[in-house]
């Protein structure tokens, strides 16, 4: 297939994954989001990296797979500090800096 | 070079559903249904991945997004389930910034059809095994790998300093304020006895 449709399909993730992140107040789908445009932006390396032949690709891409790890487990230990201190996972709540 | 009939069958089924369910995702409104239809993006998109000759990348985001960090978001469901009474935000600027997405979208795909290459015709075999990755890996990018070890770690111990109970620390100064005030009652009631003794205590509950 050729490479604009992959990229198509990545940006389409991508904004999937912002709809999710601007428009949801529960933080859990916030961050499911969140892995999403991560997603999309891997597609996007892999489908270059084949269009181009190179590998390097592949490397970001296991990179930022790591990256996506430790962005879920500190941003899951947030939401369970922020239930635990206010008793809620909705986002607009959480309002502790603004005041 | 044209895709054959049974590629454009793969792509369009996998991309499909990958769109299907990733759509699902930020759209449910119990939380579970939107792990398991991640799930169901996430294996889809290993299936693109193959498609791409990125068989290594394909393995590894079953085994680290479906396997590893999807059981992450179980729990913490599990730990936390709440019915949202409004899961949609319906701020101006939050629907300004989804309606500047899909603007972006629309130029975007002007711009991709302008013509980048098509996929290259042959690549190596070894392309997207793990030797050959491997190989990149630990050639040229041994700093950004020993870069992201130290970003796992930090992750490990910042995810147990935030995510710790605060609990011992509370239990200990309610026990240093019912010290104190058990101090003071004996102060008021025995006042010369005790002068003394007050200059030798420790300031009560002073451990802040």
């Amino acid at each position: 297939m050729p490479t604009n449709y992959y990229l198509v399909l990545s940006f389409i993730l991508f904004l999937v994954g912002t709809g999710g992140v601007l428009m949801r107040r529960n933080t859990l789908i916030v961050l499911m989001g969140i892995e999403l445009q991560l997603n999309g932006g891997n597609l996007a390396m892999l489908a270059f990296s084949r269009a181009l032949g190179d590998e390097k690709g592949h490397v970001f891409a296991f990179l930022i797979i790591a990256l996506a790890a430790a962005e879920a487990a500190v941003g899951l230990a947030l939401l369970v500090g922020l239930f635990r201190g206010r008793q809620t996972v909705n986002l607009d709540e959480a309002t502790l800096m603004k005041r | 070079m044209t895709a054959s009939v049974g590629e454009q069958v793969v792509f369009w089924l996998l991309s499909a559903l990958t769109v299907f369910f990733a759509v699902f995702t930020v759209t449910r409104r119990n939380p579970v249904t939107a792990v398991m239809s991640l799930v169901g993006t996430f294996f889809c998109l290993a299936g693109i991945y193959a498609t791409l000759s990125a068989h290594f990348l394909a393995i590894l985001q079953i085994l680290v997004y479906a396997g590893a960090i999807m059981v992450l978001f179980i729990f913490v469901v599990m730990i936390l389930n709440r019915e949202e009474v409004s899961p949609v935000s319906w701020r101006p600027t939050r629907i300004l910034g989804v309606l500047g997405g899909v603007y972006l979208f629309v130029k975007f795909c002007h711009v991709a059809d302008l013509g980048l290459p098509p996929p290259l015709a042959t690549v190596p075999d070894s392309f997207g095994t793990v030797g050959s990755i491997g190989d990149m890996l630990f050639r040229d990018f041994v700093y950004p790998f020993e870069a992201i070890s130290l970003l796992l770690l930090v992750a490990i111990v910042g995810g147990v300093v935030v995510s710790r109970s605060h609990q011992k620390e509370v239990d200990a100064d309610l026990a240093a304020a019912a010290r104190k005030e058990v101090h003071d009652r004996q102060l008021h009631d025995y006042p010369a006895q005790l002068v003394d003794e007050e200059a030798a205590l420790p300031s009560p509950g002073g451990h802040h």
